[in-house]
């Protein structure tokens, strides 16, 4: 276990000669830089200011470049959408408008004539009734006068009758009542 | 006397270490009593401190070379 | 066994307490090749340094490689990645004309992470910055940039207005520009390099000094008896500054990059 922790812990680790003495002036390599680590650093530095210089940057400013000019479109674009909106509703708000007062006329329109109309129909139903009155009336009148003079001539043949008959019979008192009671009581059956 | 040697450079950064230790202190101190006295000056506040910091560690940074040298 | 007391020399769990090598060197030299290419021997360091700049052109590339609208997970994060050293370093310490520096300190910014982070992750656990090489390397080459940028947007000017500042009293001047002469020129590239490879180097020595150590203790248990307990804090120690040399693998990146942009910033405007 511990080896194997070991070793995964200094892999890429060489072993350094163990208990060597201690060199006179040890601290002073630390200190000093070492040439092929100072060549190896500086190149890989200049490696990467390259990189940075030639590609990265150019690469993050034209991401955000391109970020830029996308939302900026998209503002334009909400914005000029939220103009026409604006007008659509304005359209919108006065054709509503226009249509409310347009119904109105025409509900006032229709009342009044509605009114003409119901007016005209009492007139007419009046006049008609006033027409379909008076006929009647007239009507009545003609059958009444009819009646009259039909019982005027049924009472003139009657009395004729009656004359006829007095004149036929030789005629004593007492049958003369017989006659003329019996002239009555015919008269009333007519009736 | 040779053999005294490593101890004395130890005892000579510590002695280097102090007043960097006292003047960093100060510097944040005053850093911090700056940004809690105008929150929105911070980051400026912050990257002064941390320029003062770097300046009074020379010292510090001197004894730490001369600990290696000695 | 033995390889692994690689770290702590020949360490006698029973009397010492901790396993410390005879010497540092042991720690973060490796003369042997580990293969060759032609007549160049790639030692582990060599081998790790190519493999740190595999790593951060691999990365790059697949962070970049499709333009997509949206992009994903990796994508965002290399995008913030380098935002963040255009935003907050470049353009924020240069000024507009950061941009031009902008490619530089990213790389900067890019290998020294990567060849941080070697230092904690798995199979690797060698920082390769913790060599003064890589350091000094790229601390020089700062150097000579923000010379280079000083004479060229200055002129002569910008060794003058060092050693001569007109802002302070006369008296004083002489000293004053003694003073800003060397800790520009010799001081400036000095605790750059130093400041990385001092983390570096402190944070590899904690790491293998504690795990190793307590992992040396722990496993002699048959040897040492109830003693061999001593390992337990000792390696948990060393996972807690585990975690801390994480956080001081980025930070140290990020203020490398950012003293140079610095450095390069007060060399074009030399006023102040």
């Amino acid at each position: 276990m511990l080896s194997m922790l070991t070793q995964v812990l200094f892999l890429f680790a060489e072993p350094a000669p163990i208990s060597e003495p201690a060199t006179e002036e040890g601290g002073i390599q630390l200190l000093l830089p070492h040439p092929d680590e100072l060549i190896a650093g500086l190149i890989a530095f200049i490696i990467i200011f390259f990189f940075v210089w030639k590609w990265a940057v150019p690469a993050l400013n034209k991401t955000l470049e391109a970020r830029q000019a996308k939302i900026r479109a998209e503002y334009e674009a909400a914005e000029a959408a939220k103009v026409e909106a604006e007008s659509l509703l304005g359209d919108y708000r006065e054709q509503v408008a226009g249509a409310q007062d347009e119904a109105t006329a025409i509900v006032d329109e229709a009342r009044v004539a509605g009114e003409q109309v119901k007016a005209d129909i009492v007139a007419r139903a009046e006049a008609e009734a006033e027409q379909i009155k008076s006929r009647a009336s007239d009507e009545i009148e003609g059958e009444r006068e009819r009646v009259a003079g039909e019982l005027r001539r049924e009472v003139a043949d009657l009395s004729i009758t009656v004359a006829e008959k007095v004149v036929e019979a030789n005629l004593d008192d007492d049958m003369q009542r017989q006659l003329v009671d019996r002239y009555i009581d015919e008269l009333g059956g007519v009736h | 006397m040779e053999e005294l040697k490593g101890a004395i450079a130890v005892m000579g950064y510590g002695l280097a270490a102090i007043g960097p230790g006292i003047g960093i202190g100060l510097v944040v101190a005053s850093a911090i009593s700056a940004m809690a006295r105008q929150p929105e000056a911070a980051g400026m506040v912050r990257t002064t401190m941390f320029l003062g910091i770097a300046f009074t560690e020379a010292l510090a940074l001197i004894g730490f070379v001369l600990f290696f040298i000695a | 066994m033995e390889q692994l007391i690689l770290a702590s020399g020949a360490c006698d769990p029973a009397n010492d307490i901790i396993c410390k090598p005879d010497n540092v060197i042991e720690l973060f030299k490796f003369e042997d090749n580990l293969f060759a290419i032609g007549p160049w021997g790639i030692t582990r360091t060599v081998f790790l340094i190519l493999l740190a700049m595999v790593i951060v052109l691999t990365l790059l590339f697949f962070g970049l490689r499709k333009r997509r609208m949206v992009p994903s997970k990796f994508g965002v994060t290399i995008e913030s990645l380098m935002q963040f050293v255009r935003d907050d370093i470049a353009v924020g310490i240069i000024g507009p004309e950061g941009t031009k520096y902008y490619p530089w300190l990213l790389s900067l910014f890019m290998f020294i992470l990567v060849g941080n982070l070697f230092e904690v992750t798995p199979l690797i656990n060698f920082p390769i910055t913790s060599r003064m090489a890589i350091a000094g390397g790229l601390s020089l080459l700062t150097w000579v940039i923000f010379v280079f940028v000083g004479f060229k947007k200055n002129g002569f000017r910008y060794v003058g207005a060092l050693v001569w500042p007109t802002t302070v009293p006369i008296a004083l001047r002489p000293l004053v520009g003694l003073i800003e002469f060397v800790s520009t020129f010799l001081l400036r590239p000095l605790t750059l390099a130093v400041r990385l490879f001092a983390n570096m180097v402190a944070g590899h020595l904690m790491l293998t000094l504690l795990l190793v150590s307590g992992w040396v203790f722990m496993s002699s248990v048959g040897e040492i008896g109830a003693r061999a307990l001593i390992g337990v804090p000792w390696f948990a120690f060393g996972l807690g500054i585990f975690v801390f040399e994480i956080i001081v693998a980025i930070l140290q990146a990020y203020i490398f990059t950012l003293l140079s942009a610095v450095y390069v910033e007060s060399s074009i405007h030399i006023e102040h």
